[in-house]
């Protein structure tokens, strides 16, 4: 049974509430990174997409997401606690002394597959378990999720081609872009578009949408199972860096930082307008 | 005496291996060598070329682990360690993905080919992280009993494969376990090499004889040094030396330092190696052309070894 958009929307706004307030009790944080990709990664778990089973992180019929753009870890644990993989009170401890995980992603953490935070590598990685699946004969799917910035990494390009010669079907990624790097917007910096081109010319299918639509995503997630295509799918998920909270959107000046005193306050009352306006 | 490249022994038995268990896979970055070739031949499914493209080597490498199979992956040794070292750190050391990595061409063994293609920095940067062995490879019978080690092994290595054929010096069933063999005894001193060196150091040795000097030879062919077995070795010597053809800072001489430090032996040891004040060579015509730029051909080691070990006191010390 489908989750309804409605659900998920909420479902999104809990999770970004949840992940801004870990970020600010922790003082640190890629919180406009996170706030990219949380809708893409409520769509994955909440809406029926991908199978996993947080009793049993291990089973082996899991679908296997790799975060490769580690920096968006406060996405992914929150999403990961409210899921059941761990106590969600092991948010409150964030990045701090007596917690059991930081601002990049780390493979220990229940229901996490990979170490990233170095960019372009994870996307390897899932490519080698695509690939170690089709070997095995196992049906399991492997989803990615990359930034946009990351794909200035050759190794992706090494892997993108790879990956459609092996005609790894089993094998979908999701580049969230949100147009800004550390410095400046991707388009001042190195171009990256015509980015369907690319990716189109490297042997994968490719679909471009809203990446905070939910409606989008879930479309275009679904029914991967049966894909008539030999190829692998990226999905150009167009988002806002900072979605939800205006006061910190599409300024690269919030690349990699929590806001804190009254800046807090500020981005906790526009998440709390654009969570009013859904 | 044998007369077959490490590089073929390796694959052979991996190749024999890989017969027995369909789960090993082997990834070349576009290298080639008979066994693969055969390997290729009759393992289809298990073999992926993955293109001149190493930093893609170690991921998918780490992926086809996770997915339960156990990988070598192949490539000439400078680009299958520098070009990706951050994805082996990533992947082997920090999440602890065993794979074994396997490089051809230590230290000078593509010698026509210049310093891109040398690797006289290798020991010192894979040393440097945790969880990764290094087997710096002396002879065709060890190349081939390291893959069946490197098939059983938990973690992640460095297989480290002279590209010339050097002769053997282990016999059949040689017991590698201990990391390092004495391959000449003495009471009173050693060279400590690896790889290709301990052919020469062993060349050496035998030439000293002939002054009377009786220096012995240990091979030291896992990194990090088994430092048990090292210390009881050497622990009763007066006179160390280690030889290698890789530059010295943070090389097998630094190691063998290190050793002997935390050891509480008392020796100094006379480190041979390569200066890195000699920066790249672009000299041609032969392996020990390239080490005379250095300064480590036989004739300069003869005269630097029998200058440190001072023919006098070390008779006198008999």
């Amino acid at each position: 049974m489908k989750v309804s958009a409605g659900e998920l929307k909420k479902k999104s706004n809990e999770i970004r509430k949840t992940m801004l307030e870990m970020c600010i009790r922790a003082g640190t944080g890629h919180v406009t990174s996170s706030l990219s990709c949380i809708d893409i990664l409520v769509a994955l778990y909440h809406g029926r997409i991908m199978k996993y089973d947080p009793a049993n992180p291990d089973w082996d019929e899991r679908d296997r997401f790799i975060l490769s753009k580690g920096q968006a870890s406060p996405a992914l644990y929150t999403v990961l606690a409210d899921t059941g993989f761990f106590d969600p009170e092991k948010l409150n401890k964030f990045a701090q002394k007596d917690g059991s995980f930081g601002v990049h992603l780390q493979h220990d953490v229940p229901g996490v597959e990979i170490t990233s935070g170095s960019l372009g590598q994870g996307f390897g990685v899932a490519a080698g378990i695509a690939l170690g699946a089709k070997m095995n004969r196992n049906l399991y799917l492997v989803f990615t999720l990359l930034g946009d910035g990351e794909c200035y990494e050759g190794s992706i390009w090494e892997t993108a081609m790879f990956a459609a010669h092996n005609r790894l079907n089993n094998l979908i990624a999701i580049v969230d872009r949100n147009y800004l790097c550390v410095t400046d917007f991707t388009e001042n910096l190195i171009a990256l578009e015509p980015m369907e081109d690319k990716w189109k010319s490297f042997g994968w299918d490719v679909l471009r949408i809203n990446g905070h639509s939910i409606e989008c995503l879930v479309d275009s997630l679904s029914n991967l199972r049966s894909r008539r295509a030999n190829r692998p799918l990226v999905i150009i998920a167009d988002t806002v860096k900072g979605e939800g909270v205006e006061c910190i959107t599409n300024n690269p000046v919030w690349h990699g930082i929590s806001p804190k005193g009254e800046e807090a306050e500020t981005a906790r009352l526009c998440l709390e307008r654009s969570c009013g306006n859904e | 005496m044998n007369n077959i490249s490490q590089r073929d022994a390796f694959w052979n038995r991996v190749y024999e291996i890989a017969r027995k268990d369909t789960e090993v896979v082997v990834i070349s970055a576009d290298m080639g060598a008979p066994a693969l070739d055969k390997f290729r031949r009759d393992m289809p499914s298990q073999f992926v070329n993955v293109g001149i493209a190493e930093q893609n080597a170690i991921t998918i490498a780490a992926g086809l682990r996770l997915a339960g199979k156990k990988v070598f992956v192949y490539a000439i040794a400078p680009f299958i360690t520098l070009r990706c070292l951050e994805q082996i750190r990533v992947e082997n050391a920090i999440m602890d993905i065993p794979v074994t990595i396997v490089g051809v061409g230590a230290g000078f063994g593509y010698e026509d080919s210049g310093p891109t293609h040398h690797i006289i920095e290798d020991i010192a940067i894979m040393r440097s992280m945790p969880r990764i062995q290094i087997h710096s490879i002396t002879d065709s019978v060890m190349a081939s009993a390291f893959a069946d080690i490197s098939y059983h092994l938990k973690t992640t290595n460095y297989i480290r494969l002279d590209r010339q054929i050097l002769p053997d010096v282990y016999h059949e069933g040689s017991d590698f376990t201990e990391g390092l063999s004495i391959l000449r005894e003495s009471d009173d001193c050693y060279i400590i090499s690896t790889g290709s060196m301990t052919h020469t150091a062993l060349e050496l040795a035998r030439d000293l004889e002939g002054r009377n000097i009786n220096a012995g030879v240990i091979d030291v062919y896992n990194i990090p040094i088994n430092g048990d077995a090292l210390a009881e070795k050497v622990r009763n010597v007066k006179k160390l030396i280690s030889l290698e053809e890789h530059f010295l800072p943070g090389g097998l001489g630094s190691a063998v330092c290190e050793v002997l430090n935390d050891y509480n032996i008392p020796l100094r040891v006379r480190r041979l190696g390569l200066s890195t004040d000699k920066l790249y060579c672009y000299k041609y015509g032969g392996r020990e052309v390239i080490r005379g730029y250095y300064g480590v051909d036989k004739g300069s080691l003869a005269k630097d070894i029998a200058e440190y070990l001072s023919v006098e006191s070390l008779c006198s010390l008999g």
